[in-house]
């Protein structure tokens, strides 16, 4: 009894270890933003002026309803990642949204108020075409969805099937197009490439095909951009060739007539595939008269089709962007041209009669970093003088929307971009203005220059505006402590960076796919940099390095971004400043070859520049920085610089070993066959990470050294034979610089996705269990065992004994979508598991809980080595999610980084959000908590002050009465 | 390694179901395979449906299917080949239990309890799915809140503040004035300590400690004076 009731507290004590948040510490130092990703399709609520609703569908598979005043979402609907969940098209119509997505697999209405569903169906398979509203008499009721080989009507009410129809020699024929101008006929538009356009019409009650017309056009390529349909259903196509447009009315036409440009007074740019923008403000009704046509990337043309007889209506030259509004009855055409880089103009235009109309103009200045738009949804309405007013959100290269109200006013910018970060660093923020003085003071030079009385007067001149800087931090903070605490706002900017007393605050660099990097305040997420990087495909891979920190002023921090483009394969540098963004003046090193590896050397350059390495195809190597001190200390320690090249596709993993003249040789290859499995992750160890003890110490007082291999690396493969019973998981513990497999492990029965972790002298990988269908953790731990072979140093190459490996394996109760470990300053505060979950909570799992030495029975001696007997399933508590319900949608990565203080671990995790908090492994055991009672403390130790005062008077009192007597 | 002793597979249930184990295929996706759909609703007690839908979504075993709720609260997720998945709501604000639903080749459903330890335990639940919330998850710590009875409640004030009372209060509730108590009292004591050759314990003690602190005092000040000497 005594025994359990032992272990009981003991249990108890540990899991009251796990870190976990206070309520009143919520937003104190950890900050959501909810992204949605790039805007594909964008809506606005009723033409009205009071509206506020905004609509948008994304690349990221999002719907999202966002608050146009604030910019602020109302809410988010995720769909499946990937092609599964991809938006096909997005109808907006009174208070629902009709999606199509999964390739045309789902039909699904959004009640755009609250964000549920209206009703959901699966359609058919079949690649998905397009989709649009039907009207029938003034009003919107059915949705038609065009698939490669089919047509389907459903109700708008409840997604219930109207008809279905095949359409015919749809093997040859792609249709393209449907179209209805609220009269009961459903045209569907077809072309075969260079041959011919087919027009099918259906009669909207039953299907049934009324007729089906063939055109002979040769010159027809695409429907999408080069046609559209204007007035009342007329077919405009534009080609190049002829430099002609085509008109045909697709309720009598047989025949194209054909007019040419020139015959319009249009120019078409040479090699420029013309595009026709057109309007149906209506979906009952016909669709517009008037349609631009795009001559040039800056050229546009308004026309008009009456009577069968095209008309320009009025040319517009360097424009950037045109589209049409409509509010009430009155269509509008929005012309947005720039002025100059950042700024722009935009334009009314009334469609009809081509004139501009008075107040309209709208100067937006973007700030500095933004990409060129290529993108403007406008919401216009009437206002109440019946006049047209809008709003524009613009959407830049880099996904940034920027919503503008007449005359120029930036409502809200959203960073888009930061939906999809690939990679980030923390960089300590640099030295404020006065300590920087300081560290110059003793600057060699100065100390030559000014000769000893100089130096006396400097030092007294900085160590008076120490003092000063001092006093006046003192005075802010005894004004701010009087003030409550929401309205005290520390504004972050560019000027105000400075590192604080514990390095909490740093600078976050993200780098996105879309080529626009971001430098952000860590504790308030406040954007203080933004730098577009043009021409970044967004397949690219980019990888960012740190080169140089903030500590070695006066020389600037300097960043080093990879940019590997994909289908090249040849690698660009991006060097620039972490702090500011700006570029760096040196001048990266050109590589002609495909680079395969980078790595990151602790050597430095006469200017405290790390040294980067950079392994091309034929395995040379560049330096970068190149100088002759870097090429010195190259080649002095050539013979210890190895490294190790993985190919996935081809299974092989290969050592190489550096020359001083900078070529390499193989020196080891494991090959694991393709056939079989793949490999699928290969984990080394974190470069900054430090470990504090060098082994643990056992019940019986013993040690158990740890196997503390720098060069490991963990290398997980996966069985290519998926079937339950075949599958497996491998795992191989490689050194990098021998090639010796230190410990190779199969899981049967297992399958990915498969997430590692590996640190210290251990590596933690998760996998799917299919015979059992659940997921579970494992963790081999490797020891050396109970004499150290070589306490001062670790070589690769000296190692006679393998270590002791020791294996568990737990269920974990949830799939997991991110794993990373806590990283600390030292090493000393007990390590934690950050779990990403499908749900966005990001689970804090102390490592104590996966420790292979669980005992299975309790002894005297687990117990005193605080191990927890073993269990097989690992709790999930809602206490140990480090955001509580400030959920973070689809973990991509989870970084860490330590900060000055020793219990604090700084952790960012991004996705489609991004999440910064911090957190406490082993409790602040280094800082006074929060919740440090100062009024009690102090009361009391005046209490004694004043009790021993009055009692030190008493007795003096006593004595002297005592003397009397 | 562990896990496999602690795990136990009866297949029995198989049988007596007309479930199949080796039906389920491990993954999932099948392009012509039959497509089912789960079907249930979630209730947040005392919460209106559209109040605390747009958060919330459900997921079938991560997120290899994703369901959306209707407005009143219902959902299905559309498009699951046959095979055993874990559905789970996920909400940031309500808690619920996760559920096992078990669908045949011939689109057969069942619904269980989530048991990731014995697998093929069944505990069977209705379906369509019928989910509540059990409230809203704990996220936090309680802090230590610091209150005058916690303090007066302690034992070690207890001890320190007892001994005190009766210090004090005893000599008042006696009169010590009165010569004839005072006379007893001095037999009292006189019978609790009879031998008066004896020395006093207390006394001894409190000699010991006074000498020997006042030992102690003096040669630490000697080791100060030395200590500078030295280094000189």
């Amino acid at each position: 009894m005594d025994v359990l009731a032992r272990f009981l507290v003991l249990l108890s004590a540990v899991l009251a270890l796990a870190a976990a948040v206070f309520e009143d510490q919520v937003g104190k130092f950890d900050w959501r933003r909810q992204y949605v990703g790039k805007v594909q399709f964008a809506y606005f609520d009723t033409q009205t002026q009071a509206s506020k609703k905004l609509l948008v569908a994304t690349d990221q598979n999002v719907i999202a309803s966002i608050n146009s005043r604030t910019g602020e979402l109302l809410w988010r609907q995720l769909d499946k990642s990937g092609s599964e969940g991809y938006i096909d098209a997005t109808l907006f119509h009174g208070q629902d949204a009709v999606v199509v997505s999964g390739n045309g697999r789902f039909l699904r209405s959004w009640e755009t108020n609250i964000g549920g569903l209206n009703w959901e169906m699966v359609l058919d398979t079949g690649s998905f075409q397009f989709a649009t509203f039907i009207g029938v008499q003034d009003t919107v009721k059915y949705v038609a969805v065009l698939k490669e080989t089919a047509i389907s009507l459903h109700y708008l009410s409840n997604g219930h099937q109207k008809w279905v129809e095949n359409l015919p020699d749809s093997e040859t024929v792609t249709y393209q197009l449907v179209y209805s101008g609220g009269n009961g006929i459903v045209y569907v538009l077809g072309l075969t490439t260079r041959s011919h356009l087919t027009i099918i019409a259906y009669n909207l009650e039953d299907g049934e095909i009324l007729s089906q017309v063939l055109v002979q056009c040769p010159w027809i390529v695409s429907l999408h951009s080069n046609c559209a349909i204007v007035g009342e259903g007329n077919l405009v196509c534009a080609d190049s060739e002829t430099r002609s447009l085509y008109t045909l009315a697709l309720e009598t036409g047989r025949t194209l007539t054909q007019v040419t440009m020139q015959s319009l007074d249009l120019s078409l740019e040479e090699g420029f595939q013309p595009h026709i923008i057109a309007t149906q403000p209506n979906p009952a009704l016909n669709a517009h008269a008037q349609f631009f046509l795009q001559l040039g990337p800056h050229h546009y043309s308004l026309l008009q089709l009456q009577q069968d007889i095209i008309s320009p209506v009025r040319d517009f030259q360097q424009t950037l962007l045109v589209t049409f509004a409509t509010t009430g009855d009155k269509t509008v055409a929005v012309v947005v041209s720039s002025k100059n880089q950042t700024a722009y103009n935009i334009n009314l235009f009334s469609a009809d009669s081509g004139r501009r109309l008075l107040d309209t103009l709208t100067t937006v200045n973007l700030t500095p970093g933004e990409g060129p738009l290529v993108k403007a949804y406008v919401h216009a309405f009437l206002k109440k003088d019946d006049s047209v007013g809008y709003r524009v959100l613009l959407q830049t290269e880099d996904d940034s929307l920027i919503f503008v109200q007449q005359p120029g006013k930036i409502l809200w910018t959203r960073e888009e971009a930061l939906a999809d970060v690939v990679s980030m660093e923390m960089v300590d923020l640099p030295l404020t203005g006065t300590q920087a003085e300081l560290e110059g003071e003793f600057g060699k030079k100065a100390a030559i220059q000014d000769g000893l009385l100089g130096m006396v007067f400097k030092r007294l001149s900085s160590q008076l505006i120490l003092l000063q800087a001092w006093i006046s931090h003192l005075w802010k903070m005894f004004y701010d402590a009087r003030k409550p605490r929401s309205q005290v706002k520390n504004e972050v900017t560019i000027e105000t960076l400075a590192r604080d007393e514990f390095n909490l605050q740093k600078m976050m660099v993200m780098v996105t796919a879309s080529g626009k990097l971001f430098g952000m305040e860590s504790s308030s997420g406040t954007i203080l940099w933004k730098h577009y990087l043009p021409g970044i495909h967004r397949t690219a891979s980019l990888k960012l390095v740190v080169q140089r920190t903030t500590a070695h002023f006066p020389h600037p921090p300097q960043c080093t971004l990879l940019i590997k483009n994909k289908e090249s394969g040849l690698t660009t540098l991006h060097v620039f400043n972490p702090i500011f963004g700006r570029k760096s003046h040196i001048v990266p090193p050109v590589l002609s070859r495909p680079v395969l590896q980078s790595l990151l050397l602790p050597i430095m350059d006469q200017d405290y520049a790390k040294v980067l390495l950079l392994i091309d195809d034929e395995y040379k190597v560049t330096a970068f920085p190149s100088s002759k001190n870097v090429l010195q200390q190259l080649q002095a320690i050539a013979s210890s610089i190895f490294f190790c090249l993985v190919d996935a596709e081809q299974g092989k993993l290969s050592g190489f070993r550096l020359h001083k003249d900078l070529t390499t040789e193989q020196i080891w290859e494991v090959v694991i066959p393709t056939e079989v499995q793949k490999i699928s992750v290969v984990k080394g160890k974190k470069a900054n990470e430090h470990v504090h003890s060098q082994g643990r110490v056992m019940g019986d007082r013993s040690v158990l050294y740890k196997y503390l291999n720098p060069n490991l690396l963990a290398v997980v493969t996966e069985s290519v034979d998926t079937h339950q019973e075949r599958s497996f998981v491998g795992i191989y513990l490689i050194d990098g610089v021998t090639g010796r497999i230190i410990h190779e492990a199969v899981q049967r029965k297992a399958r990915g996705p498969i997430y590692v972790v590996h640190s210290e002298n251990w590596v933690v990988y998760e996998y799917w269990n299919t015979k059992s269908r659940r997921n579970e953790f494992s963790v081999l731990e490797l020891y050396e065992g109970t004499e150290q072979y070589n306490s001062t140093a670790f070589s690769s190459l000296d190692r006679p004994q393998p270590p002791q490996v020791l294996q568990q394996s737990y269920i974990f109760p949830s799939p997991i979508s991110m794993l990373e470990a806590t990283i600390t300053e030292k090493g000393i505060t007990s390590r934690h598991l950050l779990v990403g979950l499908p749900s966005g909570a990001i689970l804090s799992l102390p490592k104590m809980f996966l420790d292979p030495r669980r005992p299975e029975v309790p002894s005297e001696q687990s117990r005193e080595e605080n191990l927890i007997p073993y269990a097989p399933e690992l709790p999930i508590r809602s206490e140990w999610f480090i955001n509580y319900n400030q959920s973070v949608s689809r973990v991509k990565g989870i970084y860490t980084a330590p900060s000055g203080l020793e219990s604090t671990c700084l952790v960012v995790a991004y996705g489609l959000d991004i999440y910064q908090t911090r957190v406490f492994p082993s409790k602040q055991f280094d800082v006074l908590k929060d919740d440090y009672d100062y009024v009690l403390i102090s009361s009391v130790l005046l209490g004694l002050v004043f009790a021993t005062m009055i009692t030190k008077r008493l007795a003096q009192v006593k004595l002297l009465n005592r003397a009397w007597r | 390694m562990w896990l496999a002793l602690c795990t136990v597979f009866p297949t029995l249930w198989s049988v007596i179901y007309g479930f199949n184990e080796q039906d389920l295929p491990a993954v999932s996706g099948q392009p012509n395979g039959d497509r089912f759909k789960i079907e249930g609703r979630a209730v947040v007690p005392g919460i209106r449906a559209q109040d605390w839908i747009s958060s919330a979504r459900v997921l079938v075993e991560g997120e290899e299917h994703v369901g959306f709720f209707r407005t009143d609260g219902s959902f299905t997720v559309n498009d699951v080949p046959f095979g055993s998945y874990v559905l789970e709501i996920v909400s940031p604000a309500y808690k619920f239990e996760p559920v096992r639903v078990d669908i045949t080749s011939k689109g057969k459903m069942r619904a269980r309890m989530v048991n990731y330890i014995k697998t093929s335990e069944v505990i069977r639940l209705p379906y369509p799915l019928q989910l509540r919330s059990s409230g809203s998850p704990s996220y936090f710590l309680k802090r230590e809140t610091w209150g005058w009875t916690d303090f007066l409640m302690n034992p070690m004030v207890m001890m320190m503040v007892l001994p005190l009372l009766i210090i004090v209060l005893l000599p008042k509730v006696v009169n010590t004035n009165d010569p004839e108590m005072r006379r007893e009292m001095e037999q009292s004591m006189n019978m609790l300590n009879p031998n008066h050759e004896l020395p006093d314990v207390s006394e001894f003690m409190t000699k010991l400690f006074s000498s020997k602190s006042s030992g102690k005092s003096g040669s630490s000040s000697k080791t100060g004076k030395s200590g500078p000497m030295k280094r000189r």
